[in-house]
């Protein structure tokens, strides 16, 4: 039978239609709803040029709000990066209930942040929270602290319950790379005499590159994504100091009716992300060249 | 072939027939209790008029804020939606995105069914955009068991408020909880600060963005407020905790008062809602007229609604007598209706609370800008956080207070 051309492309229309209404023609509109006023109510608005933009380096919140985003950055890189691969390493040898740790690990990742949210906000909670009861039980109250109060410590609560899963998410990727790790080469290096850790070294991680370029751009647009933990636990407070770019946004646009301004900032946050999107590209291209 | 077209004129028929008699509710009555309340209403509804089919709605308060301007602005909007009575209304009416609702009253007036002085609240340029349905006093609500182990008598001045939270707090009980997670809670304190330091008019027009926020009657409120907040007697981390969280404290008997609305007893568990009392805000300056908040509930039709027929017949409907009576029997609350009596005794004592003032606010966050009132909640909040920063927080809201009310 003659192959019909056409049967990918109608296999395509309907997903490529509704990507196209509900993701690509959305980003151009909030582009040009930026350079306006708009209330997000009224029927008219006002074309202001990059008046959004000038406010934004002028509003402390905005910046808080960046600069919390890079908190969050470097903790999912700096921590779910190395424990993640660690946690891979661990896994990936044969061990007696190597399965049901594998699975252990692997069970936050099945769930979404909003639950996780839910759970973590028990956790953190100053009175009868598991942590502060915890740290009081064996002896160490004055280390319990109002994690989620504390204008300084809110933000770095918030990324270590993200961490919970995104560390789980590190390890699947690592775990998935480690397949791909040629074992002749780890024979090879054993019957050479290296050490274990001349063999993680010099042999493993190199050929963990493209699982690891992965991860890092994976955890750098989560960390920019970040929104739906800290609006379920904090919603950003309090006063904005657990506040993440996302968040601000949403209260911006949807709390205070400024959508012009609140589109302004999610048109910042897409070329933030762009720019990582980017590199990513061009690494994988360059290991592309390579082979 | 004709059998086909038949079969489609029947479901053409069928669907305009439906299409003609839904009528669509979109309900912020989350809690369980109000949410039964309301379903009770429907079936009352649907037994009188059943040629309407009612559908319901109901979404999460906090969410329910954040959708209503998407539904006025869509091409499918409800016919009937639940909302606040004061500003809040009157920017959606302002942007033409309400129906008015003045037919409604073409046989009785508005003041045949409400107290007149709902009117103001309910109206935007001379039309009735809102429905009135119940509403609520704020007071200080307390524990009766806590205050009767530490012979404790209901305050009525500022200095025996003070006495009250100081014999709690040296005995380990805390005197004032609230939780200031959604912010709002802080907006009572100021207002009762505000309209017993400063008057109601005086409060208005600061809520109307005509007074500075660096005003020095402004910082006066917060003067007293500090007194609390310095003394310790606030709930410890209450940016960490729902109203509702806040509430089990006083519950619970860990701590002692909470100034809320009367809707507290919605989440307040059987046994112990017989314990909850509340007295008056006390009075700080004797000069100034007692004024008290009293935030109204109520409906709204969209301007885009598709059955505004429907939803006419059913916003008439939550006027009447006996409608307002049996909701506001279920709940406690006051109807807005007038001939309706206060359904119990704590409600009676709300009532003569209301009726012995000399005024009635909405609430901060429905006399005012939507954006003014989330910028200065904020602030609310830090400032019981970092008491000592109140200069430089009351800058800061009169800067957005300009940026706002050009």
């Amino acid at each position: 039978m003659k192959k019909k051309w056409w049967i990918p492309y109608a296999f395509l229309a309907l997903p490529l239609t509704m990507y196209l209404i509900w993701v690509i023609i959305p980003i151009f509109q909030t582009v040009i709803i930026s350079f306006t006023d708009w209330d997000s109510v009224s029927p008219s608005y006002n074309f202001i040029g990059l008046e959004n933009y000038k406010m934004l380096f002028y509003d402390y919140y905005f910046l808080t709000s960046l600069l919390n985003n890079i908190k969050w950055m470097v903790g999912f890189v700096i921590v779910a990066i190395p424990i993640g691969l660690g946690i891979a390493m661990l896994m990936d040898q044969k061990f007696k209930g190597n399965k049901f740790f594998k699975t252990m690990m692997y069970l936050p990742m099945t769930l979404s942040f909003v639950v996780i949210g839910e759970i973590w906000t028990w956790i953190l909670e100053p009175n009868h929270g598991v942590i502060n009861e915890f740290l009081r039980g064996i002896g160490l109250g004055n280390l319990a602290k109002p994690w989620l109060s504390d204008p300084n410590l809110v933000t770095y609560a918030l990324i270590f319950a993200a961490l919970w899963r995104q560390i789980s998410y590190a390890m699947v990727l690592f775990l998935a790379g480690l397949q791909s790790v040629p074992t002749e080469q780890v024979e090879a290096a054993y019957v050479d005499g290296a050490n274990s850790w001349q063999r993680f070294w010099y042999v493993i991680l190199p050929a963990l590159r493209p699982a690891m370029v992965i991860a890092i751009t994976v955890n750098i647009i989560d960390s920019l994504r970040a929104f739906d933990i800290v609006f379920v636990i904090t919603r950003g407070g309090p006063f904005y100091s657990s506040s993440v770019m996302a968040n601000y946004m949403y209260i911006e646009s949807f709390n205070n009716y400024n959508m012009g301004y609140g589109a302004s900032i999610a048109v910042i946050q897409f070329f933030i992300t762009l720019g990582f999107i980017i590199w990513y590209l061009i690494n994988s291209f360059k290991k592309e060249d390579n082979l | 072939m004709k059998r086909g077209l038949l079969v489609l004129l029947v479901v053409i028929l069928a669907f305009s027939a439906f299409a003609k008699t839904k009528i669509v509710i979109n309900s912020n009555a989350s809690d369980p209790a109000p949410r039964e309340a309301f379903k009770h209403v429907v079936d009352m509804f649907q037994e009188k008029y059943p040629d309407y089919e009612v559908v319901v709605n109901t979404f999460p308060h906090e969410d329910f804020k954040t959708l209503l301007r998407t539904w006025l602005n869509s091409k499918e909007a409800p016919d009937v939606v639940t909302w606040f009575a004061g500003e809040r209304m009157r920017y959606f009416a302002e942007k033409g995105l309400l129906l008015p609702l003045d037919d409604i009253f073409s046989d009785k007036p508005f003041e045949a069914y409400f107290p007149a002085s709902f009117k103001s609240a309910s109206e935007y340029d001379g039309k009735i955009y809102f429905l009135p349905f119940t509403w609520y006093w704020w007071s200080v609500y307390y524990n009766t068991e806590v205050f009767k182990k530490y012979s404790l008598t209901p305050p009525v001045t500022w200095s025996q408020f003070l006495h009250v939270c100081e014999v709690l707090k040296e005995n380990g009980v805390t005197p004032i909880t609230i939780g200031t997670k959604y912010l709002w809670p802080t907006g009572g304190w100021f207002d009762y600060l505000d309209m017993r330091v400063n008057g109601y008019k005086f409060h208005m027009d600061l809520t109307a963005g005509k007074i500075p926020y660096t005003d020095a009657r402004v910082k006066k409120v917060f003067e007293y407020w500090k007194q609390l907040v310095d003394n310790g007697y606030f709930l410890a981390n209450h940016s960490s905790y729902t109203w509702q969280d806040a509430a089990s404290f006083l519950f619970r008997g860990e701590a002692g008062m909470y100034l809320m609305g009367q809707f507290i007893k919605d989440v307040a568990p059987a046994e112990v809602k017989d314990k909850l009392d509340f007295f008056r805000f006390p009075i700080i300056d004797g000069n100034v007229g007692v004024y008290e908040e009293t935030p109204i509930d109520g409906f709204m039709v969209p301007a885009k609604a598709k059955n505004p027929e429907g939803a006419k017949v059913f916003i008439k409907f939550l006027a009447s007598k006996e409608v307002q009576d049996m909701y506001s029997k279920e709940l406690g609350r006051l109807a807005a209706n007038k001939y309706v009596t206060p359904p119990d005794a704590h409600a009676q004592k709300g009532l003569d609370l209301v009726l012995a003032s000399d005024g009635v606010a909405q609430f901060y966050d429905r006399d005012t800008d939507p954006e003014m009132a989330t910028f200065g909640m904020n602030k609310f909040v830090e400032f019981m956080t970092f008491p000592q920063r109140l200069d430089i927080l009351l800058k800061q809201m009169e800067f957005q207070r300009r940026k706002i009310f050009k």
